[in-house]
């Protein structure tokens, strides 16, 4: 029966990988960003920001030739960076934009992979629908676009949380990751999941094995688009459940009481 | 491509991306910067997600990413109603409003000063001026009233 390595050994071997070092750098960076007191200090997070994405692309391996290797790295870059700058970022208006932009990172991730329907699908239905659907829904409650809670936390929540967050990310490096580095192996291109003929391929199987599961998603968009015009309409309409209500309320528009529409 | 490299890159990437999301989530207080950091945890999952698919040669991963995608879509529609009438309730998309919900033995919330309201926020996007600047005439600038 194998031991695990005790705990310090572990965290000796955690002080030497550049890969801690370098999510609690972007930790530090974030909580400077958070802060936003000067344009120093912003330049400061920003510089720690940036050398701790240069110390992640560096442990990153190498997955293949020069091309493909600088396009991967290109399409991380824009994942994370965006998902960053939308999370600093005080205007909700830029925020959702960089969401998007992170989003398209996303999806070249995706199409590295191979996985082009849910590389299009993410464009499509993340980017081209969510997003703007939330960015009309800020542009009718906050036009003016900045307000006093944008640009403060919960009292001194920034540290904690990126704290927190690095911590998460080191867990998960720890746990299951640096096995996964030692294993070095040139594998063939899997020959199912990355075939030229993806889309028909994913179709099939999606209708072989997952028909009552589609059946049931489709079902469930129905439901949600019907909840929510309910949800709307109940909210809006004057409260006349109870008749005492309705004796107060003055009666504008020549409606029974009882609101019979 | 070396298959293995691919998956530890793709974790490492969903791995930050979700700490993110987490970070934002729990920092930022606008309801509908909240709600997009979740999208962006889901996202983080997602990328996971298809590394496994790949890395196993399975369609597995990816449907159940196509089936976060469709369920994201849904929980938004859901978000945005809420949102609109949390709105019209309160006024302002600000989450410590709805700490009037708290226990009766629990303390309130007391903000702290916000930062002041420097310059950096109110710099909009702009359109740059494009084609050829149109000729003024001198007599009409002369005899019409600019309203």
């Amino acid at each position: 029966m194998i031991l695990p390595p005790p705990l310090f050994a572990q965290a000796g071997a955690l002080a030497r990988s550049p890969l801690c070092w370098s999510i609690m750098l972007g930790a530090i960076s974030l909580w400077l960003l958070f802060a936003r007191r000067t344009n120093a200090v912003r330049g400061i997070g920003k510089m720690l920001g940036g050398i701790s994405l240069i110390m992640l692309a560096t442990t990153l391996m190498i997955v293949g030739d020069w091309s493909s290797q600088i396009v991967f790295w290109f399409l991380a870059a824009v994942t994370i960076v965006g998902a960053a700058a939308a999370i600093i970022s005080r205007n909700p208006v830029y925020m959702a934009i960089w969401f998007a932009v992170s989003l398209l990172g996303t999806a070249g991730l995706f199409l590295f992979q191979g996985a082009q329907f849910l590389g299009v699908a993410t464009v499509v239905v993340y980017a081209g629908a969510i997003v703007v659907t939330f960015l009309f829904v800020l542009m009718l409650a906050q036009p003016e676009g900045h307000a006093p809670y944008d640009r403060i936390s919960w009292a001194s929540f920034a540290i904690p949380a990126a704290l927190v967050g690095a911590a998460a990310v080191i867990a998960i490096v720890l746990t299951s990751l640096d096995s996964l580095k030692a294993v070095d192996e040139r594998s063939p291109t899997p020959a199912i999941v990355a075939s030229q003929q993806h889309m028909a391929e994913l179709g099939s199987h999606m209708f072989a094995y997952h028909l009552v599961a589609i059946e049931v998603v489709g079902t469930l968009l129905l439901v949600a688009l019907v909840g929510a015009i309910a949800i709307v309409v109940q909210g809006r309409k004057p409260q006349a459940d109870s008749p005492s209500d309705v004796v107060q309320m003055p009666n504008v528009h020549g409606d029974l009481p009882g609101g019979a529409r | 491509m070396n298959e293995s490299a691919l998956l530890y890159n793709y974790l490492l990437i969903g791995g930050v991306l979700f700490a993110l999301g987490l970070i934002g989530f729990v920092v930022r207080r606008n309801m509908i910067v909240m709600f997009l950091c979740a999208e962006m945890m889901l996202q983080g999952v997602s990328v996971s997600l298809v590394a496994w698919s790949r890395y196993h040669d399975d369609w597995g991963g990816q449907m159940l990413v196509l089936f976060i995608i469709a369920v994201a879509a849904a929980e938004a529609g859901i978000a945005l109603a809420l949102i609109l009438m949390l709105f019209h309730q309160s006024g302002s998309l600000d989450m410590a409003f709805w700490q009037d919900l708290r226990e009766d033995d629990q303390p309130a919330f007391v903000d702290h000063k916000p930062t002041e309201d420097d310059d950096r926020d109110h710099i909009w996007p702009t359109l740059t001026p494009a084609g050829i600047e149109p000729e003024v005439d001198p007599d009409e600038q002369m005899h019409r009233s600019k309203i």
